[in-house]
């Protein structure tokens, strides 16, 4: 391979060269970086609830009418509901609770474990919980009627052991070993104790701060004067047309309040709409700058064989083929390309650095760069292909002609 | 000389259409995505309020469990304080002005009966709210401090935003006018101009992109008519038996309040401080603030940046985008290179007539940033289309569709941007032109 040569050739044109050279590291740069903030969102938006999202209606009903502020007709309008939703043909199940899968809605508490400290989410949750939501019991046993205590609010009964389904990362953690049911988990304060009669699996909390995926669901209807929260669980297929049924039902049921239904999957990508838009925006500004920069090296060595017709015409004359010639250019764009992505790979990390302390950005990863690499060489080449292949059928006679 | 040079870079342009189109195009795309992110940046980290950002400041004190762990916020406090530290700091003369606010939710009846309730995000504050955060006013007034008294009891005042304002009474001017809200009457002082701050930046523990409330009620009325707070909602309180929601919201530890003073000079931030410092360690004796003292009264300015309330990813990308209109500029060298290249003989010809190299310079130069304008017009065009997109994402965040536009600043902001690619693009060929020497040029002609 004659890269003496061509390297010498090189130098003699060095404006031209710095700029495809500084092209490429730019590109390859700015690339790399898109991608490892693209697989960070990524990661963010291709997490799953592990629930039925699909098929879930979140159904909210808020009251006017001053009856509701009475404890005992609240209760009876709860469970008047539940049976109303659990009735509605279409419906798979429903439940009452306060959590709604990509919003949250528990409160957060310490619980002990000896002398350990653990974080977790808890909810209220009624005997259809695990159904609606679509996540199964792994160990132990769901609640009991018996247990399922009179009575609304969304606290836990003061100074009494309620009976507690956990999550299976709640488990995990706290029980490295197993054995979770059975287990009695008190509360930081002293003041709540849970017996563990269940684990259940996968859960997730959609919050910002470290909370994991730890729930603990306690039985209790939730609500209150102001609102009142449904999960509804839709046979595959009648959630859209369930929306304005659920309206209707409820509207004609009790009429003194109005009520909001929403999809959950309307609810998640409301949740994901940040990551969802630098996912976009990342996307559409890497494959311009690749398509940019492929018209850039079109330009530049259109622009190099042009201004060296002579010299090819010469060398053509001497007995170089055209095979010789296209090489010649596709060798040196090979090369350029080269020194530009190695460049380039510097520049990556330097970017990266600023990167990781602006947006707490994960470390670049190195196949990143390798599969760039592998990017700008194929477009490199495929960008000086034409403008080589031009050259390379330069007639040898151009040498002779006087310019 | 300058027109002339006009005229010139136009004919230059007409002359290669399908390369002029390439050139215009590729700074088109370049100024488009530039301007696009980095207006997204400018509009997510735009000051709210530019007057009053440095001197409106937010109190934290850590009223947080001894026996836990630092609070889990972002600031490592509890992002907001109890009701009964409200109380005691309102009493503090230091600040020129001073107001704690929670968001509520309550329903508003309309006076048709025809009409359905409508359950409506509600904000108690004080009467000095308005000014501090600069509320515009479209019919009436705030209602005054006397009104918010706490003593006496708080007169049955309301305000209501300008989108209420035109649901319930079609926009007319509906000052004196009742409105029963939950189970009161209350007479409206006031109703607010369209306004829509570029941030929730009185409130940025919920959403921060959120549309301000639709009503607003003076403070006091929360405790009368035990309003609870649909806001962040703190509690680590120990109760005995089954706490009333009084005792729940008004005596314990909750911390669901923000609180925001103005202090319009050092010396008053300083006493102010002190202040909070000599409160909190005479809370001591009464066996609370058992954590180590750890007051904060941060700026606005300050409590935007630290909250991270603008999304981080927004500056990555806006520099992402410069460096992408680099790259789009350094790829037309090579174009203009070989256009002007090709012109080599005329320039020849002019130099030997007199021309000056300055000149030629200038005249290729020109040619460049005509062209960059060109694109640059082009772009700011399309990037309200990306904008738009934009709006269309990230809308349901902040509830509404044109959160994204450009401004005044923007326009001015893709003007240099398509100079200075213009610049990249065209300072090396315009160089390498003017230095052409005309004898080369001229010998075989």
């Amino acid at each position: 391979m004659p890269f003496g040569p061509i390297f010498r050739a090189m130098t003699r044109n060095r404006a031209r060269f710095l700029l495809i050279v500084a092209e490429v590291a730019l590109t390859l740069a700015i690339v790399a970086n898109c991608v490892s903030l693209i697989r960070q969102s990524r990661a963010e938006l291709a997490r799953e609830s592990g629930f039925d999202d699909e098929n879930l209606l979140s159904v909210t009903s808020r009251a006017f009418a001053e009856a509701f502020r009475e404890d005992n007709y609240l209760d009876a309008a709860i469970d008047a509901d539940a049976r109303t939703l659990n009735a509605m043909p279409g419906v798979r199940a429903a439940s009452n609770t306060y959590f709604v899968p990509w919003i949250g809605g528990g409160s957060s508490t310490e619980v002990m474990e000896g002398e350990k400290r653990f974080r977790t989410q808890f909810y209220p949750a009624d005997l259809r919980l695990l159904d609606t939501l679509g996540v199964k019991l792994v160990q132990g046993r769901s609640f009991t009627r018996e247990e399922f205590a009179p009575g609304s609010g969304g606290s836990a009964p003061a100074n009494a052991i309620s009976p507690a389904l956990i999550s299976e990362k709640l488990a995990d953690l706290m029980y490295p070993q197993g054995g979770a049911v059975g287990k009695v988990i008190r509360d930081s304060q002293g003041v709540d104790a849970y017996r563990v009669v269940g684990v259940f699996g996968p859960f997730y909390n959609p919050y910002g701060w470290p909370i994991g995926d730890y729930a603990i669901f306690y039985p209790a209807r939730s609500g209150n004067f102001r609102s009142i929260q449904y999960l509804v669980r839709a046979a595959p297929g009648q959630a859209r047309t369930l929306i304005p049924e659920i309206e209707k039902t409820l509207l004609a049921a009790n009429n003194g309040r109005n009520v909001e239904v929403k999809s959950i999957v309307e609810i998640r990508s409301f949740y994901n709409s940040r990551d969802q838009s630098v996912v976009v925006a990342l996307n559409a500004v890497m494959i311009l700058l690749v398509f940019v920069t492929a018209l850039g090296i079109v330009g530049i060595t259109s622009f190099s064989v042009a201004e060296r017709q002579r010299q090819i015409g010469t060398r053509r004359a001497l007995g170089a083929t055209q095979a010789d010639i296209l090489r010649h250019f596709l060798l040196e764009n090979w090369m350029v390309t080269t020194i530009g992505a190695v460049l380039g790979a510097g520049l990556a990390y330097a970017i990266n650095v600023g990167l990781v302390t602006m947006v707490d950005g994960a470390k670049l990863d190195g196949w990143i760069l390798v599969a760039g690499v592998g990017l700008l060489w194929a477009v490199g080449l495929g960008a000086a292909l034409g403008p080589a292949l031009k050259a390379a059928r330069i007639a040898p006679a151009i040498a002779t002609r006087n310019v | 000389m300058f027109a002339y040079n006009l005229r010139l870079a136009w004919k230059s342009l007409r002359r290669n259409p399908i390369l002029s189109v390439l050139i215009v195009g590729g700074i088109a795309l370049g100024v488009a995505i530039s301007t696009a992110f980095i207006t997204v940046y400018h509009v997510f980290s735009r000051d709210p309020l530019p007057n009053k950002s440095g001197v409106l400041y937010y109190v934290q004190m850590d009223n947080w469990d001894p026996a836990a762990p630092a609070h889990p916020h972002v600031s490592g406090l509890p992002p907001q304080i109890t009701y009964r530290d409200m109380r005691a700091l309102m009493r503090s003369r230091i600040p020129a002005r001073q107001t704690a606010s929670y968001q509520a939710a309550l329903y508003v009846f309309p006076g048709d009966d025809r009409a359905r309730p409508s359950q409506e995000p509600v904000r108690m504050v004080f009467s000095d709210f308005f000014p501090m955060f600069e509320v515009p006013f479209q019919y009436g007034s705030a209602w005054s401090r006397a009104a918010d008294a706490a003593d006496t009891g708080p007169e049955p005042v309301v305000v209501i935003s300008s989108v209420l304002n035109d649901r319930l009474f079609g926009g007319a001017n509906s000052v004196g006018k009742t409105l029963r809200i939950d189970r009161s009457e209350f007479r409206i002082a006031g109703v607010l101009a369209p306004w829509r701050p570029s941030i929730h930046m009185y409130d940025i523990n919920g959403n921060p992109f959120s549309d301000p409330e639709t009503v607003f009620l003076p403070f006091n009325w929360g405790e009368r008519l035990e309003i609870r707070s649909t806001g962040n909602f703190d509690n680590w309180t120990r109760f005995d038996g089954n706490p009333t929601l009084k005792d729940i919201l008004f005596n314990s530890e909750a911390d669901f309040l923000q609180m925001w003073v103005e202090l319009p000079d050092e010396a008053s931030r300083q006493a102010y401080k002190s202040f909070l410092d000599a409160y909190t360690t005479d809370q001591r004796k009464a066996g609370r603030f058992l954590r180590p003292l750890d007051n904060r009264v941060t700026s606005m300015r300050d409590l935007i940046r630290q909250w991270k309330v603008v999304p981080p990813q927004t500056k990555a990308i806006a520099s992402i985008s410069i460096l992408f209109l680099i790259v789009a500029a350094l790829n037309l060298v090579g174009l203009f290179l070989g256009k002007f290249l090709a012109r080599a003989p005329q320039v020849g010809v002019r130099r030997a007539l007199g021309a000056s190299r300055g000149s030629i310079f200038l005249q290729h130069l020109i040619e460049c940033e005509v062209v960059g304008l060109i694109g640059g017009a082009i772009g700011l065009l399309l990037s309200l289309g990306v904008l738009a997109f934009f709006n269309k994402v990230f809308g349901s965040l902040a509830r509404t569709q044109d959160f994204f536009r450009l401004d005044l600043t923007m326009v001015l902001a893709a003007v240099v941007l398509s100079l200075v690619a213009g610049a990249i693009a065209g300072i090396y060929p315009a160089w390498r032109i003017c230095s052409v020497p005309p004898a080369r040029y001229l010998r075989n002609q």
